[in-house]
C-alpha cells in the first residue's frame, strides 16, 4: 500500500456515466504525486468520461473518487479545480469570444505558472496573444488548452488526446512540450492518446481501458514492447515514428 | 424647421437612453444566459417606487435615492435568482415565459396593493428642472442629466466587459459553462451577480423615468414591450447594439408623435418589423 499522503488521486469502485447510461464500471485508479500516467483504450471504452468523471461532470452512481485523502465525491466541479484538478477537454473547447491572453488569465492562480512561463512553453501563443479564441488553427487551440490549464497551477494535469488531429510537425513539439511539464515541472499528468507510441514514450505507467473497466496495467516501457498486448486491446501494430 | 428637428432628436435621444437603462440588463441575461425574463421592468418599476418613497416618505434628496434605487432592485434580483430563476435556466422557453410573466402580474398586483393605483407624483430638485436654450434648441436639464448618466453607465458596462477579469468570466461563462466550471469559475454565482447588475440598472432606469414617464403599476408591462423591442431590435448580448436600438427607438417614438401624431405610437412598431425583416438577429446580433 502506498504512502497515503504521496497519493493525489483515488478512484475506488467507480461506476458512472450520464443519464441511465452507465459507460465506467467498477474503475478503481489511483494516481500519485509526480506520476505520468497514459489511459489507452480504443474509442467509446469510456476514457473521456474517465476524465469527466474525475472533474464531477458525469452522474456518478456508485464508489467513490479522493483527492489528497479527502473525499469529493460529491464535490462541485470548480471546487475539484480550485484543489488542483486541471483538465484540458477533447474539444479544446477555448473560449472564442475571449483573447488568447485573456483565455489564458480569466481563471489563472498564482503559482510557478504564469503568462511568462506559458509563452516560454509554447512561444507562438505569445505571437498570437491579441487574437481571439475563434481565430486559431488546430494546433495553436491545443497549445492554449494546455497553456490556460496550467495557468491554474494545477497538481495534476488530465490531457485528453492532445495530439488529436494535428499535423506531425505540432505533435512533435506538443509532445515534447508535455514531455517537458513532466520530467523539468513535475507536473502530475495523465493523458489519454490514440497514438499509444507516443503516449507510452511519454509516461512511466500504463492502463487500458474497455468497455468502462481496466483492463490492463503496466510499466510504460514494457507495454511498448508488448505488442502482443497491444495488439490484443487496442487492435494496433506499432509503427515506429 | 431644424430647430424643432434637434429639439426632437435631443429629446428623443435622452427618451432612448431612459429605455437602454431599462433595458440593457435584459440584454445580458437573455442574451447570455439564455434567460427569458419578462419580469425585467417590474425591476424596473420597482426602482422608481424606491425613489418615490425614499422622497415622499423619508425625504431624500433625489439623487441620493438613485444608488438606493439600485442597489435594492439589485438585491430583491439577486434573491429571486436565488430561489426562483436559477431553477429555470434549463427550462423550456414556455416555462421560463410562463414564470416570469407571472411575477409581472404579481409585482403590478403589489404594486398597486402598497402604493395604490395612482401615478406617484414627484418634484425634481431645481437643478434638474426647466431648461435652457443652445442655438435655439430647448435644452431640458433632466434629459440632459439622463442622457450624461446614460453615457457613463455605457461606458462602464462595456469597459467592464471587455476589459475586466470578472467580465472575461461572464464572456467564458457564457461561451461554455462546462469549461468555465472546470477551469475552476463559480459560474452559478457569476450569473447571479450578473443577473443582479441587471436588475440594479432596471431599477436605476424605473427610478430615472418617474420624471419623464410617471410611475403607476402598470409600468411592468407597459415598458416590458419597449424593452423586449430594444433587446431584439439591438440583437441579443450586445450592449453597444442595446445602445443603438434604445436611441433609435425614443427618436422615432419622439418624431412620430409630433410629426404624424395620428400614427401614435405606430411608428416604433413598424420600425421594429422593418429592421427585424431585414435583420432577424437584431442590429449587431450575432444569433
Amino acid at each position: 500500500m502506498a504512502n497515503m499522503a504521496d497519493v493525489l488521486l483515488d478512484l475506488r469502485n467507480v461506476r458512472a456515466g450520464y443519464g441511465d447510461s452507465v459507460v465506467l464500471d467498477d474503475l478503481s485508479l489511483e494516481v500519485k504525486e509526480g506520476e505520468s500516467l497514459a489511459v489507452l483504450g480504443r474509442n467509446g471504452m469510456g476514457k473521456s468520461t474517465l476524465f469527466l468523471t474525475i472533474m464531477g461532470f458525469t452522474r456518478l452512481t456508485g464508489g467513490s473518487v479522493s483527492w489528497r485523502g479527502e473525499d469529493i465525491t460529491r464535490l462541485a466541479s470548480h471546487r475539484r479545480a480550485r484543489l488542483g484538478l486541471g483538465w484540458v477537454a477533447q474539444e479544446r473547447e477555448i473560449f472564442p469570444s475571449l483573447s488568447v491572453e485573456e483565455n489564458l488569465i480569466v481563471m489563472a492562480r498564482p503559482g510557478p505558472w504564469n503568462l511568462k512561463s506559458a509563452f516560454e512553453l509554447f512561444p507562438r501563443l505569445a505571437e498570437r496573444r491579441r487574437a481571439m479564441g475563434n481565430q486559431l488553427s488546430g494546433g495553436e487551440q491545443q497549445m492554449l488548452a494546455i497553456a490556460r490549464s496550467l495557468m491554474i497551477n494545477p497538481s495534476l494535469l488530465l490531457l485528453d488526446e492532445p495530439l488529436e488531429g494535428l499535423a506531425p510537425i505540432i505533435v512533435e513539439e506538443l509532445a515534447a512540450s508535455i514531455g517537458r511539464m513532466a520530467t523539468e515541472h513535475g507536473t502530475t499528468i495523465v493523458l489519454i492518446e490514440q497514438h499509444a507510441d507516443v503516449a507510452l514514450s511519454l509516461t512511466r505507467k500504463a492502463v487500458v481501458l474497455e468497455r468502462g473497466a481496466i483492463v490492463h496495467r503496466a510499466a510504460s516501457e514494457d507495454l511498448l514492447a508488448d505488442s502482443k498486448t497491444l495488439d490484443r486491446y487496442l487492435g494496433l501494430k506499432l509503427e515506429v515514428i | 424647421m431644424l430647430g424643432s428637428m434637434a429639439g426632437i432628436l435631443f429629446d428623443g435621444f435622452a427618451y432612448g437612453m431612459l429605455l437602454f437603462l431599462l433595458s440593457v440588463g435584459l440584454s445580458v441575461t437573455l442574451g447570455m444566459m439564455n434567460f427569458i425574463n419578462l419580469s425585467h421592468a417590474s425591476f424596473g418599476m420597482l426602482g422608481g417606487y424606491v425613489t418615490v418613497t425614499l422622497m415622499q416618505q423619508l425625504g431624500w434628496p433625489f439623487l441620493a435615492t438613485l444608488p438606493a434605487a439600485f442597489v435594492i432592485s439589485a438585491l430583491v434580483g439577486m434573491v429571486m435568482e436565488r430561489f426562483m430563476f436559477r431553477r429555470m435556466y434549463r427550462a423550456t422557453d414556455l416555462d421560463q415565459t410562463l414564470l416570469t410573466i407571472g411575477v409581472v402580474f404579481m409585482s403590478i398586483a403589489g404594486a398597486a396593493y402598497i402604493w395604490g393605483t395612482v401615478q406617484q407624483p414627484v418634484v425634481m430638485p431645481d437643478y434638474l428642472s426647466g431648461s435652457f436654450l443652445v442655438g435655439g434648441v430647448n435644452i431640458a436639464r433632466y434629459r440632459l442629466f439622463l442622457i450624461v448618466v446614460a453615457l457613463v453607465i455605457t461606458l462602464l458596462m462595456i469597459g467592464g466587459l471587455e476589459w475586466t477579469r470578472f467580465g472575461a468570466q461572464i464572456r467564458a461563462a457564457v461561451d461554455n459553462q462546462r469549461m468555465a466550471r472546470g477551469l475552476g469559475l463559480d459560474v452559478d454565482r457569476t450569473f447571479s451577480l450578473t443577473f443582479s447588475l441587471g436588475s440594479g440598472l432596471a431599477g436605476l432606469g424605473g427610478a430615472l423615468a418617474i420624471a419623464m414617464v410617471g410611475l403607476d403599476p402598470g409600468f411592468a408591462f407597459a415598458y416590458l414591450i419597449y424593452v423586449l423591442i430594444v433587446v431584439s431590435v439591438g440583437g441579443l448580448a450586445s450592449i453597444w447594439g442595446s445602445f443603438v436600438a434604445a436611441s433609435l427607438l425614443g427618436i422615432c417614438d419622439m418624431a412620430g408623435k409630433y410629426y404624424v401624431p395620428q400614427l401614435g405610437s405606430f411608428l416604433i412598431y413598424l420600425m421594429m418589423v422593418g429592421i427585424l425583416m431585414w435583420r432577424p438577429v437584431g442590429l449587431f446580433g450575432k444569433r
